[in-house]
């Protein structure tokens, strides 16, 4: 028994949102986040991981080929995750990552100006549409990047890099918000 | 050294979110005697002009590359996927 209480908190609790009329950075709730992993080119395998997902738009994101990442706002117990694998076929695999990554909410008619700062990927609605996905730096942080609304991007990160890359995004949002 | 590097899924990305292992040699078959052994751990040509190279895309797709590069202009001439294109790979 350890001397003092282990609290499980949100990595992004004590961070204060920006709410602003050009652009807006919100933490997202720690729900369910699970990667898919299958045979890269396997034809039957895009269809897989929707039978993992809450049904919400953008739930299946891409990310790489052969591995797609399901996320949704609510938690899931290790039996519902479980129950939802053996749904699986052959030669794809769900890992459990709800524990590792946070989501990170930008938003606002700003959000390719402040996006562009970090990441070489061209954001144009043209070339990178409502639920495109990609894992792409932003300044020195891996970050797996969905874009779920014209002007909404929603940001994945290894959980211990969460606070960083927040702190780099205040940064980036400083002179529209 | 080239600052953006064409990846076959990701599309042009700066080099900083690739991971380089060195030039993609032939491997020699076990029994090839130490010789070519050494050759293949040790020793590297240094040529000027195009050769293929390892690129790991480690802050992207997290896929081996293979990647055209040209030493003398640092021009990129090409890039392709090292498991998705065994047909095409240099390996034996
Ligand atoms: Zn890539």
């Amino acid at each position: 028994m350890s001397d003092f209480r282990l609290v499980s908190k949100p990595a992004l609790s004590d961070r204060t949102p920006i709410v602003g009329k050009h652009i807006s950075l919100e933490a997202l709730p720690e729900g369910h986040v699970i990667l898919v992993m299958g045979k890269p080119g396997a034809p039957a395998a895009e269809t897989q991981p929707v039978s993992l997902s809450d049904g919400q738009p953008n739930a299946v994101r891409t990310a790489g080929p052969g591995q797609w990442l399901v996320v949704g706002d609510q938690p899931r117990t290790q039996k519902e995750i479980e129950a939802l694998f053996t749904e699986l076929g052959a030669d794809i695999y769900g890992v459990d990552q709800s524990a590792g990554r946070v989501r990170i909410l930008v938003h606002g008619t700003m959000v390719e100006r402040v996006l562009g700062k970090g990441t070489s990927v061209d954001l144009a609605a043209t070339s990178f549409p409502v639920g495109s996905a990609t894992v792409t730096l932003i300044g020195h942080i891996a970050t797996h990047m969905t874009r779920t609304d014209v002007f909404a991007f929603e940001l994945m990160v290894l959980r211990g890099f969460a606070e960083s890359l927040w702190d780099d995004l205040l940064e980036m949002c400083k002179e529209f918000a | 050294m080239a600052s953006l590097v064409p990846c076959p899924h990701c599309g042009a990305r700066p080099k900083e979110e690739f991971t380089i292992k060195g030039a993609a040699l032939a491997r020699p078959t076990p029994d090839a005697g130490t010789e070519a052994w050494m050759d293949y751990v040790y020793l590297r040509d240094n040529p000027r002009g195009l050769y293929e190279e390892y690129w790991h895309h480690t802050s992207g797709c997290r896929r081996w590359l293979v990647v055209t590069r040209d030493t003398a202009t640092h021009d990129i001439e090409h890039s392709r996927d090292v498991a998705l294109s065994q047909l095409t790979d240099i390996r034996p």
